[in-house]
């Protein structure tokens, strides 16, 4: 069959016919040319909900969506290029070596005189057409690129899916600052464990939160109950804390006196929490059934609760 | 147009861009949207005319439309591998122009189903291909081709460039010479001839 002048088909046929293809295959036909990739960006397919995962650490770019979790993958190269199925990409305007592999999950490697360049000209590339959020590997923010593609991409103000935050002195406090200060951009950070590597003195400053969720995994002093309180998180989950039964019922009751406003999920995590100790909200910890349900002052907002040896976890239930 | 009240026995008829008419049930040219919000409460006077498509083309696609007014209700594009053998040879025997004047024709009628079914058929042209590939499928220039094609542009333009360079000169020579005052002019054409005439004595 003679090829198909798919760019002269009428603009619906096109849109449903992108709609049809995997995230892999509209990425790869919008390599094909600006004007298949200027024909993709118009068809705005926005409603995928794509996330774009930056893997500085593998020097990769992972693509996925809830419908398409495998994904694609695109490799960001600077090393010399030796294969001979070599084809050439046009991605943000220049002329890109790439080569594809067909096992899955596809990837396809980009060839760059410099890593950050190939990162943020797909990244660029892929926000154009998936509009989409982004999110970074759990251990980038070791990797030198980190802060210079995160700088660049949030005073583009790019909105981020979700960040991972190392607190490690390794890490410029300048930085840390900077970061923190654009938490609203951010729909969940996580401050993950460093296991071995010594902790940043470094004490992040909230508000703002991220817009969404905010995980803390290692046991930090700077977190206390005031700093606590002004969270706007719906979903917070810290897991080590030295909070003992008196603090819990103080959280709890600063819940239902109608403070933490937009939880809908909590879980703290403390090795402090005696089951003979403190009564929380008038009952002492073995006195709580398996899940207890506890309401708001004004009867608004219902949740319910589960106390167990080391932690906390409580599930606000959605309002008739 | 016969039009008695919603039957499937009404025929309507249909006129191409030749001119020409043809017969196409009620039940069938209903699947059309188009059809739908144009004539169906209204009705016409004559022939429906689509004239922007030719009789080859509407007759296909009403082909498909008559075919599919026995199916059940459609729900959503089916994959190449669920169509019924008929609508295999019903794609299968078009050729590539035929194809594309169908996905247009059928866009314009807004046929849901026989659209959904072309648009599932090019994107299986596209799938498992590498960019390259695509390229073939889709009628582009490649990144090679379009660089070769800046470098002959880039060069055009120089050689324009050139020309024009060229032609300012010219102008501003022939300016120069609107400038001398008229006697002097004669007397510099008078040269030109005189020398013209000489080249031509000695050969």
């Amino acid at each position: 069959m003679p090829p198909l002048p798919l760019l002269r088909l009428p603009g619906v046929v096109l849109c449903e016919v992108f709609k049809l293809l995997s995230i892999g295959e509209k990425i790869k036909l919008s390599f094909c040319s600006k004007k298949t990739s200027a024909q993709i960006n118009s068809a705005r397919l926005y409603s995928q909900r794509v996330i774009v995962v930056l893997i500085m650490t593998q020097k990769v770019i992972r693509v996925y969506s809830d419908y398409q979790p495998v994904g694609f993958y695109i490799a960001i190269c600077t090393e010399k290029i030796d294969d001979s199925n070599i084809q050439h990409a046009r991605i943000e305007g220049c002329s890109v070596p790439v080569t594809t592999t067909d096992s899955e999950p596809i990837k396809i490697n980009t060839f760059w005189k410099d890593l950050k360049e190939g990162f943020l000209s797909i990244t660029r590339h892929l926000l154009k057409i998936f509009h989409c959020k982004i999110s970074t590997g759990r251990d980038c923010w070791r990797h030198e690129l980190f802060e210079p593609i995160l700088t660049e991409l949030f005073n583009q103000q790019q909105v981020f899916e979700k960040i991972f935050i190392g607190l490690h002195e390794s890490v410029d406090h300048n930085w840390l600052n900077r970061i923190f200060t654009y938490s609203e951009l951010v729909e969940g950070i996580e401050i993950p464990y460093l296991y071995s590597l010594t902790p940043s003195t470094f004490i992040p400053t909230f508000p703002p939160w991220p817009r969404q969720e905010i995980t803390i995994k290692p046991n930090f002093s700077w977190l206390t109950l005031d700093t606590l309180f002004t969270c706007t998180c719906s979903h917070i989950y810290i897991a080590n804390t030295n909070l003992e039964n008196k603090d819990l019922d103080e959280i709890l009751t600063y819940w239902k006196a109608g403070g933490l406003p937009n939880l809908e999920y909590l879980t703290i995590g403390s090795t402090k929490i005696k089951f003979d100790g403190d009564p929380i909200l008038g009952m002492v910890p073995s006195e709580w059934e398996d899940e207890t349900t506890i309401q708001t002052n004004d009867g608004l907002k219902t949740a319910v609760v589960q106390i167990c040896q080391n932690y906390l976890e409580m599930l606000t239930l959605p309002q008739p | 147009m016969t039009s008695p009240a919603s039957s499937s026995e009404v025929k309507y008829l249909i006129e191409s861009s030749e001119g020409n008419t043809f017969d196409v049930s009620g039940a069938a040219l209903r699947q059309s949207n188009t059809f739908n919000a144009m004539f169906l409460n209204i009705g016409a006077d004559g022939p429906i005319p689509f004239t922007d498509y030719n009789e080859a083309t509407l007759k296909k696609v009403f082909e498909y439309c008559e075919h599919s007014v026995n199916e059940e209700n459609y729900s959503g594009p089916k994959h190449q591998d669920d169509l019924s053998k008929w609508d295999l040879n019903f794609f299968n025997e078009m050729d590539q122009k035929m194809f594309i004047d169908v996905i247009n024709a059928s866009n314009f009628l807004d046929i849901e189903r026989l659209t959904s079914y072309c648009c599932e058929r090019i994107a299986r042209m596209l799938r498992g291909k590498n960019t390259q590939e695509m390229i073939k499928v889709i009628t582009l220039p490649t990144a090679e081709e379009l660089e070769a094609k800046q470098k002959v542009e880039e060069k055009k333009a120089a050689a324009a460039k050139k020309v024009a360079e060229k032609a300012a000169e010219t102008a501003e020579k022939t300016e120069t010479l609107e400038e001398l005052p008229v006697q002097q002019l004669v007397q510099t054409t008078r040269n030109k001839l005189t020398r013209k005439y000489l080249s031509f004595s000695n050969e």
